[in-house]
């Protein structure tokens, strides 16, 4: 009976999709409801009430240990969904109709976007200098435009290779440090792996490959000459593309979405021996694969050039002031407390195990200490994680409207998979697929189209 | 004198209100039609007015500005006249014009297979060859009664792998179908579209065959006519102008294709958000926050539907008048 059940699990989810966008749409009441409740109260207490729209877990631990210990500050927690059509649609509809709430979360390629759109307030005189100092700085690099700062970050994720470590020692593989290895690696296991691949291009993996350009020196979108400079076929976008146009020409990787149960399948059976993704990503295989402890290890990412390291992220949430915000200072102070304290990040963890690197530098201890290190058999991943951390290429700037682009590039990524055109191709078409939109919305934008 | 007189004046006086009433007969006449005509149209032209020309209206002048977000944008929006930047934006758009490429193609596969498939069944109920023919009407017309999104959901289920017994069955018979694929989802889209609507459309065919007059039909029995050639060499040509309209309807309904391959996608990732003009228009105003470009989407939109309904009117009638001369 399992299959039924499971049938009508993504049954109740298919039907449940197109109303998301309906209910969310309708939400903007419910908040507004909560925010003049909520006024009302902090008149009465003497405390500064604030609101706080979030879809990352561990939300809710936190928002508790911050009212437990602030009297001046009380938080209203809502829990939102996650992804474009659930929570970011929520805010937009939210700011436009003038009830954001005071604090939300927003991740990297989302935030050039609500900055924009005046969603994310200019908090560039609310950050310290004492939280600044804290905070890794290629990751307030990527919340700064123009020397202007938009949000705080909470994560930053460098993308590191995880492996299968029984079966590297089972084939006799080693850990590749080099893309070339890598690529040999692939053919090795390819021949040998009995069924198996090396990787899977991920066809709806706009982050991943973003995290791999970035790594390999490109500059998909660049706002240093006062215009939105595009170009994402840049050199080293094309030598990232060709290689792994090879891997997939060669049937050396699977080529489809990593949301889909498929992927689970190849993860679950061992049918892939690695995946190229953010430290985060070491907490959630945890989750989505206890069965498999003690199977999987981390490894730094294969560089191009050794000499010179350089990486790229994969994930990561930063917390945006909204433009609708009464109390700016105390949705400041709240956001100070929950990436810089370390009774944050411990509430944080205590709705279950999660290996995100803050970017508050200062917690990584906390973070070390708190993760259990059985399900990789011993290994200190966040020492690892530190190390690679400080490769991030500084510099990196995501597009106006990233999201977009991203179901543009992989709309595209998906019909190469399918036998239509190439990974490079898919590049290109996203790009002309994001510069109507940025003209339309006035943005001074160049082109680089080589 | 007097009864002269008298006498022409009684012979006038009738004349006289005779010739005045019926000008007022006759004003009167022009005027209640015309008011009658102003009364019944009252309605219609305020929910015209409310619910075409003033979103129409809207949509033109949101086109036509923009809350501009200057150098990197980062500043305070201001709303500006941009003249036809976002239509030119849309229209240099590869997104939208693949988009508008694949409506085209689903037009050109999607319009024959529904006129002439409503149309044979409408003939076959009309030959008396089915039986049941309550039933067989009722069954083929109830899908027109499924909502639209509700049919979407329905195919989605029997289309997506891993849930949908069609496919688990064709498994087990060792054919691999994917209904999502590259080359499949066209087609996959053709057949909910063809499912929910050969009822309706086969319904206004058999309504106009029963509008044939008997004498026609039996003429061209006696003149040795079987079934088949009565159905398509009599019956259809007389029916010609309702297989113009439905031609029309589904045409006007076809290039606004939205709801099945908005529900797909969730399926498919060969459904991109731009895959329609529709989708592309709502994925400008929603997920991109871009609402000019969703206005000048629209309005490009209404003047190709609008453009290609003339241009089929017209063609049929030039097609009609120019049989009329052969005749």
């Amino acid at each position: 009976m399992p299959g039924r059940q499971s049938r009508r699990s993504v049954l109740a989810a298919i039907t449940a999709l197109p109303l998301t966008g309906a209910l969310s749409a309708c939400s903007g009441n419910d908040s507004a409801a909560v925010r003049s409740g909520s006024r009302s109260r902090s008149g009465r207490k003497g405390t500064t009430t604030i609101t706080f729209w979030s879809a990352l877990r561990g939300s809710q631990q936190v928002v508790d240990a911050f009212n437990k210990t602030h009297d001046d500050i009380q938080v209203d927690f809502e829990q939102i969904p996650s992804g474009t059509q659930g929570g970011y649609l929520k805010l937009s509809n939210a700011a436009r109709a003038g009830n954001a709430p005071d604090v939300a979360t927003i991740e990297y390629p989302q935030l050039p976007g609500f900055a924009i759109d005046g969603v994310a307030r200019d908090i560039t005189s609310l950050v310290g200098a004492g939280l600044r100092a804290k905070l890794l700085p290629q990751s307030l690099g990527q919340t700064t435009f123009g020397k202007r700062t938009y949000s705080v970050p909470l994560d930053v994720e460098p993308m590191v290779l995880h492996y299968r470590k029984d079966l590297f020692d089972r084939f006799g593989l080693d850990v590749p440090t080099t893309w070339d290895e890598f690529a040999d690696l692939a053919r090795t296991v390819r021949r040998t792996g009995g069924g198996r691949r090396i990787a899977v291009f991920p066809t709806d993996g706009m982050s991943q490959m973003a995290g791999w350009c970035w790594q390999a020196g490109a500059q998909w979108f660049d706002i240093s000459q006062g215009a939105w400079n595009v170009s994402m076929a840049d050199a080293p976008t094309r030598k990232v593309a060709g290689y792994w146009q090879r891997l997939i020409d060669e049937d050396l990787v699977h080529c489809n979405s990593t949301t889909s149960r498929l992927y689970d399948a190849q993860i679950g059976n061992g049918l892939v021996l690695t995946r190229l993704s953010g430290a985060w990503d070491a907490g959630a295989q945890m989750k989505g694969h206890p069965e498999q402890t003690g199977r999987w290890r981390v490894a730094p990412l294969p560089q191009w050039t050794p000499d010179q390291p350089a990486l790229g992220t994969h994930g990561g949430s930063t917390f945006a002031v909204t433009k609708d915000s009464r109390h700016p200072e105390a949705a400041m102070a709240f956001i100070e407390w929950q990436v810089a304290h370390p009774d944050a990040l411990k509430a944080r963890l205590s709705s279950g195990a999660s290996s995100q690197y803050p970017a508050a530098t200062g917690l990584v201890s906390v973070g070390r200490a708190a993760f259990d290190r059985a399900y990789y058999g011993g290994q200190d991943i966040y020492r690892l994680f530190e190390e690679e951390a400080h490769k991030i290429r500084d510099g990196w700037v995501w597009g106006p409207r990233m999201t977009a682009t991203g179901y543009v590039m992989q709309d595209a990524f998906a019909r190469a998979g399918a036998g239509s055109g190439t990974i490079l191709s898919a590049m290109r078409a996203a790009q002309d697929g994001t510069m109507p939109d940025l003209k339309a919305l006035g943005l001074a934008t160049t082109q680089h189209s080589t | 004198m007097t009864e002269t007189g008298r006498v022409t004046t009684a012979r006038t006086a009738p004349a006289q209100t005779a010739y005045v009433s019926r000008r007022t007969a006759q004003r009167a006449a022009k005027r209640r039609p015309g008011g009658a005509a102003g009364v019944l149209m009252t309605p219609f032209l305020i929910l015209l007015t409310l619910v075409f020309l003033l979103p129409v209206g809207t949509a033109v002048w949101l086109s036509f500005f923009s809350d501009d977000h200057p150098g990197l944008g980062f500043g305070p929006a201001r709303t500006v006249f941009v003249g036809l930047r976002s239509y030119s934006a849309v229209l240099t758009d590869p997104t939208f014009l693949s988009g508008l490429g694949t409506v085209g193609v689903y037009c050109l596969v999607y319009i024959p297979l529904m006129v002439i498939g409503s149309l044979a069944l409408a003939l076959l109920l009309d030959s008396g060859v089915v039986r049941l023919r309550a039933w067989a009407q009722l069954g083929l017309f109830l899908p027109h009664a499924v909502p639209g999104i509700i049919a979407a959901l329905i195919w989605l289920y029997l289309y997506t792998p891993g849930i949908s017994p069609v496919i688990e069955v064709l498994g087990k018979a060792d054919i691999t179908v994917d209904f999502l694929g590259l080359h499949t989802t066209l087609p996959s889209i053709v057949n909910i579209a063809l499912w929910s609507n050969v009822g309706y459309n086969m319904v206004v065919f058999y309504a106009a065959l029963q509008a044939v007059p008997r004498e026609v039909l039996e003429a061209s029995v006696v003149d040795g006519a079987g079934p088949v050639r009565t159905a398509l060499q009599v019956k259809a040509p007389l029916v010609r102008s309702s297989i113009v309209m439905v031609a029309m309807f589904t045409l006007i309904w076809a290039l606004q294709l939205f709801t099945e391959p908005m529900l797909l996608h969730q399926s498919s990732q060969m459904i991109n958000t731009r895959f329609s003009p529709s989708m592309y228009i709502y994925d400008a105003a929603f997920s991109r926050n871009n609402y000019s470009l969703a206005a000048a989407a629209s309005v490009i939109l209404l003047v190709i539907t609008i453009a290609v309904s003339y241009g089929v009117t017209r063609w049929t009638n030039r097609v009609d008048s120019a049989e009329e001369n052969v005749r």
